[in-house]
């Protein structure tokens, strides 16, 4: 039996897996990693059936119904008891810093407006796909209580009722960084957008939502995936920025996109199973058309993306977690060090964020209800801007999200796909 | 339904101007529907969640106030022969003033901070003069390093927070309050003795702190130089 499973057969503790380690020690006053995923439905959300719903659902999810904690050498999840989460109106200035020790100590926070639910949640509880299962099961829930039938349970959505799975809880990265050599990292210096820095705390949205069946149409044109050709586009832009900018030196062009582990090694778990690949042109080796970039980004993908590089990533990323040099470190050296390691190196590796979560598959009975889904990576860490895509039968969301004034990527952006032929209509809290 | 002239998308019906590029939405057949139109997003702005830490405050100030009182009471009631029970009252003042920001007051400025931490540690020196035989080191030695010190911390927090920082300026400024530092802890030592002005381990710290300023000062203003040690010595 597992060392930390009380006698009631719940788990007391949940060591946090290889991503959410970094994630507490980014930590600060104003920024928190927190990303936020929202389901339009085509009827008002009622407040109090909501809760209700929220109320039965998180159990189901333990790591979610958690509260973060520091040990002597690592921070832990526990279970959390105290009241709560309530649900919330939703702001115009979403993903807040979400302090540990606020909130009851929970790491997640609901909101509804109008036709919405969203989620908020800390990275270190789990990645977009379990806080996808998390928003939908919550949404079932919540469709099944208003007393509409045939919802039936099947992908995203568990069983309420159900215990969750040893497997769900457990940290993957752990079963598969099994390589026999650690590649090392490379890391480059990128071009970083210079933008005025809004007030505390501000957060820039600005969704562009477009027809599934128009990009991919014109992304086979191009001889690529609709990951690869929106990619292509975001490259494309920070390009254009970076000229506009007239910096003296040219530097190289990159997207940090984080990668569904899931995709190529087996596993149902609900935590973080993700890492980065980090797709560019270097403009310093001559002018791209935007063939040539889509060209590029394709080749990357096709190179990068496999199972054996994947697992050689994740086992270079876990060797200093097994480190017992490192291990026996206390945790404020760790946070130190982390910390400084992700803003001097982690954070000038890319221009930009991208995430794309492709086209959501939900229960045949919740279609009817369902509009369309928004995913926003959160507040960035530095000043740039983050995008994130998600698709749902034939609606395409692009979500960016920014802390600085200027929206020049998205307006590159934007323009660009226009310019493809593609029918973009923006909403923005701007 | 309106379309941005200079980007081409389709904006929301509520929008005043294109969020992308700024120009202004002006079409004359949707002037009433603008004002009727819902916003995609809510208008209420949030706050940040504070963190309650009264309760930890409230908890630490009745620990050490209790510790004073009942040392105070112990002192009057059983150990009587001398006042120890005032040193352990400053050893308390102490430690509130030093933790009070950290838990109570936490928008509290850092430099009157520092200034409350340098007032309650003459306030400690002052109590324990109840327990020597003499007290001319309060004003001539306790009070002046304690001023010494106060003032070097003040400006160093001074200089990391308003010059430009980086890993080695903090270095050169770090080194350079040190140096002073030492300099100064000797003069005054010097001066409560009577050795006159004069300089012995103090000027070995100082040359070592002045080699030092002088490397990072010459690195910080050779480019290549500087960006080869941070390469070298990034974590």
């Amino acid at each position: 039996m597992d060392k930390n499973i009380t006698s009631k057969g719940r788990r007391d503790w949940y060591q946090l897996d290889l991503s959410a380690i970094v994630y507490p020690t980014l930590q600060r006053r104003d920024f928190s990693s927190v990303y936020r995923l929202s389901v339009v439905l085509k009827e008002e959300i009622q407040p109090q059936v909501l809760q209700q719903a929220l109320d039965l659902t998180l159990p189901r999810f333990p790591t979610y119904k958690a509260a973060i904690r520091k040990g002597l050498f690592w921070r832990y999840l526990e279970p959390n008891d105290r009241p709560g989460p309530f649900v919330q109106e939703d702001v115009k200035n979403p993903c807040q810093p979400m302090s540990f020790k606020a909130n009851n100590r929970y790491l997640i926070r609901v909101y509804y407006f109008r036709n919405r639910i969203a989620l908020e949640a800390h990275h270190s509880l789990g990645d977009g796909t379990g806080g996808m299962c998390v928003l939908l099961t919550l949404t079932a829930t919540y469709l099944r209580l208003l007393g509409h039938e045939g919802i039936e349970n099947g992908g995203f959505v568990l069983d309420i009722q159900g215990q969750p799975d040893e497997e769900e809880l457990e940290d993957a990265y752990m079963r598969y960084a099994n390589a026999k050599v650690c590649p090392p990292r490379l890391e480059e210096k990128t071009y970083r957008v210079r933008g005025t820095a809004e007030p505390f705390f501000t957060l820039n949205i600005i969704d562009g939502i477009m027809s599934v069946s128009q990009v991919m149409t014109v992304a086979k044109r191009y001889h690529a995936t609709v990951t690869e050709y929106l990619n292509a586009v975001l490259l494309y832009a920070l390009l254009q920025k970076q000229r506009e900018d007239g910096v003296r030196r040219l530097r190289p062009v990159k997207i940090a996109m984080p990668v569904n582990l899931r995709r190529f090694f087996p596993s149902i778990t609900l935590r973080n199973f993700i890492t980065m690949i980090y797709p560019g042109v270097d403009p310093r080796l001559g002018e791209y058309t935007f063939e040539e970039i889509v060209l590029q980004v394709h080749n990357y993908m096709r190179y990068h993306l496999n199972e054996k590089l994947l697992r050689g990533d994740i086992t270079t990323n876990a060797a200093t977690q097994r480190n017992p040099f490192i291990r026996v470190v206390p945790l404020f050296l760790k946070d130190f060090v982390v910390r400084m390691f992700y803003t001097k190196v982690q954070d000038r590796n890319s221009s930009a964020g991208l995430t794309n979560m492709g086209t959501l598959q939900v229960p045949e009975g919740m279609k009817p209800f369902i509009e369309r889904f928004d995913i926003y990576m959160g507040q960035p860490f530095s000043r740039r801007t983050n995008c994130a895509i998600i698709s749902f039968q034939d609606t395409l969301t692009v979500n960016f999200a920014s802390s600085i004034v200027e929206s020049d990527v998205e307006r590159y952006f934007f323009c660009r796909l226009v310019q493809d032929g593609i029918h973009v209509k923006i909403e923005s809290n701007r | 339904m309106s379309y941005c002239v200079n980007c081409g998308v389709e904006l929301d019906a509520s929008a005043k101007s294109c969020p992308l590029c700024r120009t202004p939405v002006l079409n004359p057949n949707e002037f009433g529907r603008l004002a009727e139109a819902q916003m995609p997003f809510p208008a209420q702005k949030a706050q940040v969640e504070p963190v309650k830490r009264k309760d930890l405050g409230i908890l630490l100030s009745m620990i050490t106030l209790a510790t004073a009182a009942m040392c105070g009471i112990l002192n009057a009631l059983v150990f009587q022969e001398n006042a120890w029970s005032l040193t352990v009252l400053g050893a308390c003042v102490v430690l509130w003033v030093l933790l009070e920001p950290i838990i109570l007051f936490t928008r509290q400025s850092v430099y009157l901070s520092l200034l409350y931490d340098g007032l309650a540690v003459v306030f400690l020196l002052y109590m324990i003069t109840f327990l020597s035989s003499e007290d001319g080191w309060f004003l001539g030695l306790g009070v002046p390093l304690t001023v010494l010190l106060t003032v070097v911390a003040e400006i160093f927090t001074l200089c990391v927070r308003k010059l430009p920082r980086s890993f080695l300026t903090v270095l050169l400024y770090f080194f350079t309050a040190a140096g002073l530092l030492c300099m100064g802890i000797e003069l005054l030592v010097n001066r409560y003795r009577d050795y006159g002005i004069s300089l012995t381990w103090s000027a070995v710290v100082l040359t070592v702190c002045s080699v030092f300023d002088i490397a990072l000062i010459t690195m910080l203003s050779r480019r290549r130089l500087r960006d080869s040690v941070r390469r070298r010595l990034h974590f």
